[in-house]
C-alpha cells in the first residue's frame, strides 16, 4: 500500500483557465493509494514547494505526483523539492497537464478536464511502482576538446586555457582562422579582420595550455560527460611542422597550379601551400590529390630546395587518442551554393560572384591585391550590383534569414565606393535592410550618404549578354518603376548554410541538427550554448547565423559553461539507465551491436566450474535509450524508471474508463 | 483618389480558390521584375497580391488587368515564398466569370475556338519573307482530323462532371 500525494497546478491560468482543477483534485482523492490531493496556483514557487514538503512529513507520503507543466520544465525542480524533504528524488512522477492538455485542447474545457483525470490516473498507477534510485558520482577530466579553429573556437580555447584547463583545439584545415580570416574588413566598424584576428590566433598557438592540432579531424567519440574518449585523425601534411619555417621557397618551385579554395577559386595556389600569409601554424602542407609525386611518382622539387629538410614524403597520418571532460563544437558554417538558383546565372559568367569572393577581391592579401576588378576581364569594375537574400528567406532553399547579409553588403558597398571613387555606380537590390545590431543603423546611414542606389526589389533573373555584359530588370516598389540595370559585377549575397561537416559531426558527437540544418541547442532561449548531449557545448555559427561579436559572446559563454562543469571534483550521472537482470541473461549478445553508445560489454563469469557469458551495461556510457531492452529476447534488460511493469501499469490505467 | 472598402467575404472566396499562401507574399518584387506582361500591359503581380490580402477586390475583379497575365509561370517558379501570383490571378478570373463580368473579346474568341475545333488556333496558311505561301498540304504535313464531333462531346461531358 503506497501513500501518494497528488498536486495539481493551476500554472496561473495556463492550466486552470481550461481544466477544472478542483474537479480534478476531487477525482485524484478518490483514486486508490492517494493519501492527499491538492490544487495550487503556482506549485513551482517557494510556497508551493513547501506545501509538498510539509505533506511528505505530516501525511507520511512515500510517492509524489505533480500534475503541472512538462517535465522538461520542472522535473528537476520537484526532484530537489522531494529530496530536501527526505524522499528519494526518483519517487516523483510528473503528469503534463499543460503542454499535453490545456495548451492543446484549449477550445474543449470539458474534454480537457476528462483527459486530465485520465492522465492523473495513469500517473498515480505508475508512481506506485517507482523505485528509489541513486545518482552515481564520477570524477572529471580537467581537459576540453574544441572542434573548429575559427574565431569561436579560438575564443573558447583562450577562455578555457586562461581558466586553467587543458585544451585540445582541432582544426580540419592546415591553419586556424576560419571564415573570419577570409574577410577584408568587418562591420560595422570597418576594422581589418586579419588585424583583430591574428593576435588571437598567435595567442592560441603559443598558449601553454592549448595543444593545436591542425589538418586534423575527430574520428570517434565515446564515453560520457566528464569522461570522453576521443580519437583524432591527424592527416599527413608531408611537411615536418617542427622544421618548416614558412619561407615559401618550395611553393615558388612547385610546378602545379590549382584553384585556390581560400580565395574562393579566384586565384591559384601550388600543390604545396599555406592558405594565407598569416597562417597559424606557419607551416606548409602538400595537397596529396594534386601533388605530382603522389599522382604520378615524379617531381619532389620541394624536397630538393627546402633549406630546412622539412619535407617528408614518408609521413603517415596519425591517430591520437585523448581523454577530455567536456567538448565545445565550433565547426562554423558555409555559404549557400548559388548555382541552385539557375535564374541568377551563377557560373555562367565569371563576373557574377559570391559575397565571399567579393571579400577576397577587396582584401589586400587577396588575388588582386585589393583591387576590385572583374574576374572576366581583369579590368577595374565601374559598376557593381548586390543582390540580397540569395538562398535565404526562400522556401525553396533556406527559409531563415541569414542575419549578416544586410550588414555585410552595407560594408562591402561602402568599401566599393571608397575604392572605385565617385564615378562608379553601386546598387543594392533588397527585400528589407535589416540593420539591427549596435552600430548597424549608423552604417546604413553612412551607406545612404555615399550615393549608393538602394533598389527596393529583387530581380527575377540576370542576363549574361553574348559580349559578357551583365544586365537585369528590377521593379522598385518605392518609385513604382521598372529599372533596367547594366553592371560590370554582380555580387550574389549568399546566405549562411550548414557546414559541410555538419552531418559527420552530428553523427560522431550524437548532436542533432535543427530543421534549418544548424546544430540544435538544448533550449532556443534559455540554453543556447549547450547541445542536447550533456558535456557537449556549441559555440559560434554552427548553432545558427551570428555576426562576429555574437559569435565571440557565444563562444565565451560556452567556455564558461564548460568551466562550471569541470570545476567540480565529481559530477553526478542520471540513473535512468538500462540494467541487466542477471538471472534472465543467457549471454546471447544480441544487445551489444544495437547499442548506439557502445555501452554494453559481454563479460565471462565462472559458475560451478563452467563459463557463462553475460551482458553488462557500462553505466557511465549508457544514455537510457532503451534499444537494448527491446532487442533482448528474454527480457533480461530493463531500463530503470521505465520498466515494463511501470509502463504497462500506465496503459492499464488508461484503459480503465 | 478612389475610395473603397475591403470586401472580406469575396476575399475568403478568392483565398479558397488560390490554394496558395497569398499572405506569405513579402513584396520582394521578383515576380513583377520578371513579369512578361509588365512592360506592354502594366501587369504588376505584387500589387495584386497585396490587394487580395487587403480585400480591395471589387475593382480588381471587374478590371482588364487580370486578363493580361500571359500564364508564363515565371512568378510561380521563382517566388521565394511559394505564393505564386499566377494562381491568385487565375482565381480572380474564375470569380470574374462567376460574377458575369465582361471578359475581354480576344479571350472569349480563343475559348470558343477551342470548343469548336479543340485547337487554340485555326489552321492557317503561312507566308514567308520571300512572299511564298504554304499550307499543310503543300508542305506534305499529315492532315489534322476535325475533332469537332468527338472533342466537343468529350469536353462538355467533363464540364458537366465538374
Amino acid at each position: 500500500m503506497a501513500r501518494i500525494g497528488v498536486y495539481i497546478c493551476h500554472c496561473g491560468l495556463n492550466i486552470a483557465g481550461v481544466i477544472d482543477v478542483e474537479e480534478v483534485a476531487e477525482y485524484a482523492k478518490s483514486l486508490p493509494d492517494v493519501a492527499i490531493a491538492r490544487h495550487y496556483a503556482y506549485t513551482c514557487s517557494e510556497p508551493g514547494q513547501r506545501i509538498i514538503q510539509e505533506d511528505i512529513k505530516t501525511e507520511k507520503l512515500d510517492r509524489v505526483v505533480v500534475a503541472a507543466c512538462s517535465p522538461l520544465m520542472h522535473e528537476e525542480t520537484f526532484r530537489k523539492t522531494v529530496a530536501e524533504a527526505g524522499l528519494n528524488p526518483y519517487l516523483l512522477e510528473m503528469v503534463n497537464l499543460r503542454e499535453h492538455v490545456s495548451w492543446v485542447h484549449f477550445g474543449k474545457p470539458e474534454e480537457a478536464t476528462e483527459k486530465a483525470k485520465d492522465l492523473i490516473r495513469m500517473g498515480v498507477a505508475r508512481a506506485k511502482l517507482l523505485e528509489p534510485l541513486q545518482r552515481k558520482k564520477v570524477s572529471v577530466e580537467k581537459s576540453v576538446l574544441v572542434v573548429g579553429g575559427g574565431i569561436a573556437g579560438i575564443q573558447a580555447s583562450l577562455d578555457l586555457a586562461n581558466a586553467g584547463l587543458d585544451v585540445i583545439l582541432v582544426e580540419k584545415s592546415p591553419s586556424i582562422g576560419g571564415k573570419m580570416a577570409m574577410l577584408d574588413k568587418t562591420f560595422p566598424t570597418l576594422d581589418c579582420s586579419a588585424c583583430i584576428l591574428t593576435p588571437k590566433m598567435t595567442e592560441a598557438a603559443r598558449h601553454p595550455k592549448i595543444k593545436l592540432l591542425t589538418y586534423a579531424e575527430v574520428e570517434n567519440v565515446s564515453g560520457h560527460v566528464g569522461n570522453y574518449e576521443v580519437t583524432i585523425l591527424k592527416k599527413a601534411r608531408y611537411v615536418d611542422e617542427d622544421k618548416c619555417r614558412g619561407c615559401g621557397v618550395c611553393a615558388t618551385k612547385c610546378p602545379v597550379n590549382v584553384p585556390d579554395e581560400f580565395n574562393m577559386g579566384l586565384g591559384t595556389r601550388k600543390a604545396i601551400y599555406i592558405q594565407f600569409p598569416q597562417a597559424v601554424p606557419l607551416g606548409y602542407t602538400i595537397d596529396e590529390e594534386n601533388c605530382l609525386y603522389f599522382s604520378k611518382g615524379v617531381c619532389r622539387i620541394c624536397e630538393k630546395v627546402c633549406g630546412f629538410k622539412a619535407i617528408n614524403f614518408e609521413q603517415k597520418p596519425q591517430r591520437i587518442k585523448v581523454k577530455v571532460g567536456g567538448i565545445v563544437i565550433a565547426i562554423g558554417a558555409e555559404i549557400f551554393d548559388a548555382s541552385k538558383i539557375p535564374e541568377f546565372a551563377f557560373g555562367k559568367s565569371k563576373n557574377i560572384i559570391t559575397n565571399l569572393q567579393f571579400e577576397r577581391l577587396t582584401s589586400a592579401s587577396g588575388p588582386t591585391g585589393g583591387e576590385i576588378v572583374c574576374p572576366q576581364t581583369n579590368k577595374r569594375a565601374r559598376s557593381i550590383a548586390f543582390i540580397q537574400c540569395v538562398g535565404s528567406r526562400d522556401k525553396r532553399f533556406n527559409e531563415y534569414c541569414c542575419r549578416i547579409g544586410c550588414a555585410n553588403t552595407l560594408k562591402q558597398a561602402i568599401l566599393a565606393r571608397e575604392k572605385l571613387g565617385k564615378d562608379s555606380d553601386i546598387y543594392v537590390c533588397y527585400i528589407d535592410i535589416r540593420a539591427f545590431g549596435r552600430g548597424y543603423e549608423e552604417l546604413y546611414r553612412r551607406a545612404r550618404s555615399m550615393n549608393i542606389n538602394f533598389v527596393a526589389g529583387i530581380p527575377s533573373e540576370i542576363y549574361v549578354e553574348p559580349d559578357g555584359t551583365l544586365s537585369f530588370n528590377v521593379f522598385d516598389k518605392n518609385i513604382d518603376k521598372l529599372l533596367e540595370i547594366r553592371s560590370d559585377l554582380v555580387v550574389l549575397v549568399n546566405g549562411l548554410t550548414l557546414s559541410y561537416d555538419a552531418e559527420k559531426v552530428s553523427a560522431v558527437f550524437h548532436v542533432p541538427k535543427g530543421l534549418d540544418g544548424f546544430l540544435l541547442e538544448a533550449h532556443p532561449k534559455l540554453r543556447p550554448l549547450e547541445s542536447v548531449v550533456p558535456g557537449i557545448f556549441l559555440a559560434g555559427i554552427c548553432q545558427g547565423p551570428k555576426d562576429i561579436p555574437e559569435a565571440v559572446s557565444h563562444a565565451s559563454g560556452a567556455a564558461a559553461k564548460v568551466i562550471d562543469l569541470l570545476s567540480r571534483v565529481e559530477i553526478e550521472l542520471e540513473p535512468l539507465k538500462a540494467f541487466v537482470d542477471k538471472e534472465f541473461c543467457s549471454g546471447c549478445g544480441l544487445c551489444m551491436p544495437v547499442c548506439p553508445y557502445t555501452a554494453i560489454e559481454m563479460k565471462i563469469e565462472k559458475m560451478n566450474g563452467s563459463e557463462r557469458h553475460r551482458a553488462e551495461i557500462i553505466e557511465e556510457m549508457c544514455q537510457g535509450c532503451g534499444v537494448c531492452a527491446i532487442a533482448c529476447p528474454s527480457g533480461a534488460i530493463k531500463v530503470h524508471h521505465y520498466t515494463n511493469e511501470q509502463i504497462l501499469a500506465q496503459v492499464h490505467a488508461a484503459c480503465l474508463k | 483618389m478612389s475610395m473603397s472598402k475591403p470586401d472580406l467575404i469575396l476575399r475568403e472566396k478568392v483565398l479558397a480558390k488560390t490554394r496558395r499562401g497569398v499572405a506569405d507574399c513579402f513584396q520582394c518584387m521578383k515576380c513583377t521584375s520578371g513579369c512578361t506582361a509588365l512592360k506592354l500591359l502594366e501587369l504588376k503581380p505584387h500589387e495584386i497580391m497585396r490587394l487580395i490580402e487587403w480585400g480591395f477586390l471589387d475593382e480588381l475583379v471587374t478590371s482588364d488587368i487580370i486578363w493580361t497575365c500571359a500564364t508564363c509561370l515565371k512568378c510561380t517558379e521563382r517566388c521565394p515564398q511559394k505564393a505564386s501570383p499566377y494562381h491568385a490571378i487565375m482565381a480572380l478570373r474564375n470569380i470574374a466569370v462567376e460574377k458575369e463580368v465582361k471578359v475581354p473579346e480576344a479571350y472569349l474568341k480563343a475559348v470558343s475556338q477551342i470548343l469548336e475545333s479543340g485547337l487554340a488556333e485555326t489552321i492557317q496558311k503561312i507566308v514567308t519573307r520571300d512572299a511564298e505561301a504554304f499550307d499543310r498540304e503543300s508542305l506534305k504535313l499529315p492532315k489534322i482530323a476535325n475533332p469537332k464531333g468527338g472533342f466537343q462531346v468529350a469536353f462538355m461531358k467533363i464540364l458537366e462532371e465538374r
